[in-house]
């Protein structure tokens, strides 16, 4: 019963987002001469299709599942589409990125579809949660072994295996993910007796293990990687759980001062790190700063409702289709748009919530937090570093940057959430059941 | 468990709202300032491709506008009439920024001031470029006139409406083609720009309004007027001794500097009229220096104008300079220099456009009108959005007696004296002027040849003033004025005075060639 009705407000939101996300291909492309760009067909194919398929495999794999979280993604999704098509069509750029961006969105739903359909109990991720957390510290650390490593734009995050560039970073996070929900909720209730230390009270230092293993691998990300999002990523996930998972505020106070430490140390050892504080604090002028400034200067030709789609300059912007792609929003669609997008990530933010919420299993509980935290933190980093709230580190923008790898880990974050609900939403209907039956018989 | 998940939600949620005031700073409360950023070049860009309005003559003549262009750019600028109103019309570059009209009149040209704004809201569904353009009071056939007249010779002609400012020629040579700097090869641009920075002639400095120089005997224009003013001169006294050079001396009678003598060793003197006729060098040096005396004239030139910064509707206009001070000690201690000043020499420097004005100022009694090249700004569909004021007084010069008095003198130094080709062509009206030569000290002798005048029909106020300075002409003669710069401005005035034709709204509107 519920699922029906999730399912057909499912629908009727996927109609809504795709009818938005056409009219503003329609805008992007159609003012140039040609009457109907020949890319229409398989532009439509892309934006009603995928979607559309998404949400049959959610009525036939997870029919219980939340209803608002796949709309938005495909919204999100659609709008980045959009825009790198739009940014392709600034560069005069025929064989841009968007041809590859839609099959990295068939690809994208198609890892939805089959996490789907592989994973049918998330309780079977729980089993395997040391692998992994082996797969996720490998999947960290690969960009660091010589040969398949590459640097681009000056983070070490790529790994070349022959043609095929991609992040494993991206990956690693949902391993990680997996591991610290499993783990954590495992040894909750080890970690969660405190030790008194005069006026203090912490943890004993036997389970502070794990943090320190934390702090340690994101220190070596930030530092040998040159990536800082990420590794305050990481971080901010595995405080975040152990929180959830102890409800120990102790913990939340030992990582915050880990961090500052850690990134005190990092700033006053590392000049690329002080290089990109002393650019956050003042850009003007400085080669480092071209970005975020151009970015400013987008924003503030955007104003309240934006230059319209097709008619700013977002090429002016190094990067504008990945990192970004906030600031190209932004001077395009204006406050108004920016706003919207805001709005897509907390509503993404508030369904994972709840559907943690919901759910009677710690593990699956704790997992859910960490995927939503994953993705609401990971687009706030991003974003705030786009408009200079924090330092701008190289990190996507969950489904609306380019780019291959973050969108196949973010279509499978989603279907993983989709699964914990569709789950949860099982179990209730079952009870329901099982109570209608016993009263029947009664 | 329940607790730290709904605190995360809260955490989040902070997290975003930051986000949100921070991209409401950018976009709205800051956006100002960001885009008045000069590393911003986003507007320059965006105007560069953008529509554009035209500037067209009085006459109807077209000398800015926008054609399509094949490139990325969408649009050229073009200037059809090249040279002739390059220091007018100034040029629209996209790496050389703008000048001229296209700079100061920036944002109505792009469509972005308010008139052309509100209409905006009311036509949003309309697709039309919502764009100004701009009517000069310039006339393209006068501007022709002094180009022809000039000649080719290095100098400057300015052609004013001394009843409401509005001008009428603006023209300086050498000059240059401002669709060399507008191409979109940028290259060629910068290369040309070079050359044109390079060239000790600076061809794209406007020597009309942007290049001052000595004004010479023209000045005496402004002496006698501050003789009448302060100095007690009537048309009957005093009568300066005739002689052949003046001695300037202190207050307390010492004598001080060399004499300041006449053209040529000649001798001349007498009242108000004869001097001005015979341009007398002897007795407006010591009306200047000692009947008037270093306050007076001060007040005076600067009631003119000097050391005032003009309010013209162009960039970076020069101010004409009447120093207060010779070297650190106030002018009254310095006749000798003030004599020298009386007479247009040393510490006194005036562009053409200024000493435009002061024939101006004799013509319209007393009163200099607020100059101004562009008449009213109009929207695609032809309406007036904006229109120059023609009833704004710049500064008041003199009283409307002294005015009055002034202009019979000038108009007896046609008739009488040395300004008697000024009238060429125009023996149907009144005609009135001054001279003058300025001398540069060089050796051979060189000079600026000079003239200023007004004409109009009988018994109407003059409707025409100009200023004419031929730059660097042989010799030192008083005469040089006269016989060089004197035909010039006659030209000049005679195509001012002739009717001009004044193209219907109508065609205004359509000569914006945006379509």
């Amino acid at each position: 019963m519920i699922g029906a009705v999730r399912r057909n407000a499912e629908l009727g939101l996927l109609v809504l987002g795709t009818m938005f996300v056409v009219g503003a291909y329609v805008l992007t492309t159609l003012p140039d001469d040609s009457p109907i760009p020949n890319t229409t067909g398989p532009f439509l194919a892309i934006i009603v299709g995928l979607p559309l398929l998404a949400h049959i495999a959610v009525r036939r794999f997870a029919p219980q599942a939340d209803g608002m979280l796949l709309p938005l993604a495909s919204l999100l999704n659609g709008l980045g589409y959009v825009f790198v098509v739009r940014i392709d069509e600034a560069r005069a750029d025929p064989d841009g990125l968007a041809g590859l961006q839609s099959i990295w969105m068939i690809l994208g739903v198609a890892a939805f579809i089959a996490t789907l359909v592989v994973v049918r109990d998330v309780r079977v991720l729980e089993r395997y949660r040391y692998t992994a957390g082996l797969v996720g510290i490998v999947l960290l650390l690969l960009p660091l072994v010589p040969v398949l490593g590459r640097t681009i734009n000056g983070s070490k995050i790529w790994v070349s295996i022959g043609p095929v560039n991609f992040q494993p970073g991206e990956f690693a996070k949902l391993a990680l993910a997996v591991f610290f929900a499993g783990y954590l909720w495992e040894k909750r209730e080890l970690l969660a007796i405190n030790r008194a230390y005069g006026p203090f009270s912490l943890p004993d230092p036997k389970h502070l293990g794990p943090v320190l293993l934390a702090w340690g691998a994101s220190l070596v990300v930030m530092v040998s990687e040159r990536d800082l999002g990420s590794s305050l990523l990481f971080f901010t996930l595995f405080l975040v759980l152990i929180w959830v998972a102890t409800e120990r505020v102790s913990y939340l106070a030992v990582g915050v001062l880990l961090f500052a430490g850690g990134a005190v140390f990092a700033f006053n050892a590392f000049g690329h790190v002080q290089e990109r504080v002393d650019t956050w604090f003042d850009p003007w002028g400085k080669d480092e700063g071209y970005q975020v400034v151009q970015a400013a200067f987008a924003m503030a030709d955007g104003g309240v409702s934006g230059t319209g789609l097709a008619l700013g300059s977002p090429t002016k912007i190094p990067v504008v289709e990945s990192d970004m792609i906030f600031a190209a929003i932004g001077e395009e669609l204006g406050l108004l748009g920016a706003t919207a997008v805001l709005i897509g990530f907390l509503l993404m933010i508030g369904a994972g919530l709840r559907i943690a919420q919901q759910s009677a299993r710690g593990f699956e509980r704790l997992l859910a937090v960490g995927l939503t935290t994953l993705l609401g933190f990971q687009a706030f980093i991003i974003m705030a570093g786009v408009v200079r709230l924090l330092p701008l580190t190289g990190v996507t923008l969950p489904f609306i940057s380019y780019g291959g790898s973050s969108l196949l880990a973010n279509y499978v974050l989603l279907a993983l959430l989709l699964r914990i609900s569709h789950d949860t939403g099982q179990r209730q209907a079952e009870r329901l059941v099982a109570q209608s039956v016993t009263e029947v018989v009664a | 468990m329940s607790k730290q998940i709904r605190n995360i939600g809260v955490f989040l949620a902070v997290c975003y709202a930051a986000l949100f005031l921070q991209v409401n700073r950018l976009t709205i409360f800051e956006a100002n300032e960001l885009q008045d950023n000069p590393a911003n070049t986003r507007e320059v860009e965006r105007d560069f491709s953008g529509p554009r309005g035209s500037m067209i003559t009085a006459d109807g003549v077209v000398v800015a506008e926008s054609v399509p262009s094949n490139d990325q750019y969408e649009l050229q600028r073009r200037y059809p009439t090249g040279p002739l109103f390059a220091h007018v019309t100034g040029y629209f570059a996209f790496e050389l920024g703008a000048t001229g009209l296209e700079r100061t009149y920036n944002d109505d040209l792009a469509g972005r001031t308010l008139d052309l704004d509100l209409q905006e809201i009311s036509d949003l569904f309309v697709d039309r470029e919502r764009v100004g353009d701009l009517t000069l009071t310039l006339r393209q056939d006068v501007q022709e006139a002094a180009a022809a007249a000039l000649d080719g010779r290095e100098g400057s002609v300015v052609a004013v409406d001394p009843r409401n400012g509005e001008i009428l020629a603006l023209y300086s040579n050498p000059t240059y083609d401002p669709n060399l700097l507008a191409t979109h090869d940028f290259n060629r641009a910068e290369a040309d720009s070079n050359r044109l920075t390079a060239d000790p002639e600076k061809p794209t400095l406007a020597r009309s309004y942007q290049d001052t120089f000595f004004p010479g005997s023209t000045f005496k224009v402004v002496t006698a007027s501050a003789g009448v003013e302060r100095g007690g001169v009537t048309p009957d006294e005093p009568d300066y001794p005739v002689r052949e050079a003046y001695q300037p001396v202190t207050p307390s009678g010492q004598p001080q500097g060399r004499p300041i003598s006449n053209f040529g060793g000649s001798s001349c003197g007498g009242t108000l009229f004869p001097i001005l006729q015979a341009s007398c060098n002897s007795a407006f040096a010591e009306m200047g220096s000692a009947d008037v005396g270093a306050d007076g004239m001060i007040d005076v030139a600067q009631a003119f104008g000097f050391n005032q910064d003009v309010p013209i509707d162009l960039p970076r206009p020069a101010q004409s300079s009447f120093d207060t001070e010779v070297d650190g000690t106030p002018l009254e201690q310095n006749p000798a220099v003030l004599a020298q000043m009386s007479i247009g020499q040393n510490r006194v420097r005036a562009t053409p456009l200024q000493m435009a004005l002061v024939a101006a100022a004799a013509a319209n009694g007393g009163e200099i009108m607020t100059p101004h090249v562009v008449r009213e700004v109009r929207d695609d569909q032809g309406e007036v959005v904006e229109t120059a004021a023609t009833d704004d007084v710049w500064t008041r010069a003199m009283d409307g007696g002294t005015a009055d008095l002034l202009r019979e003198a000038m108009i007896s130094v046609v008739t009488d004296g040395t300004a008697d080709r000024l009238d060429d062509g125009l023996e149907s009206f009144v005609v009135g002027g001054k001279t003058g030569t300025a001398q540069l000290g060089t050796t051979p002798p060189r000079s600026h040849a000079w003239i200023i005048g007004f004409a109009g029909p009988e018994n109407e106020p003059p409707s025409v003033a100009v200023a004419v300075i031929v730059e660097g002409q042989e010799g030192a003669s008083e005469q040089t004025g006269g016989r060089v710069a004197a035909p010039i401005a006659a030209d000049v005035m005679r195509q001012a005075l002739e009717q001009p034709v004044v193209p219907a709204d109508q065609e205004a509107g359509d000569a914006d060639g945006q379509q």
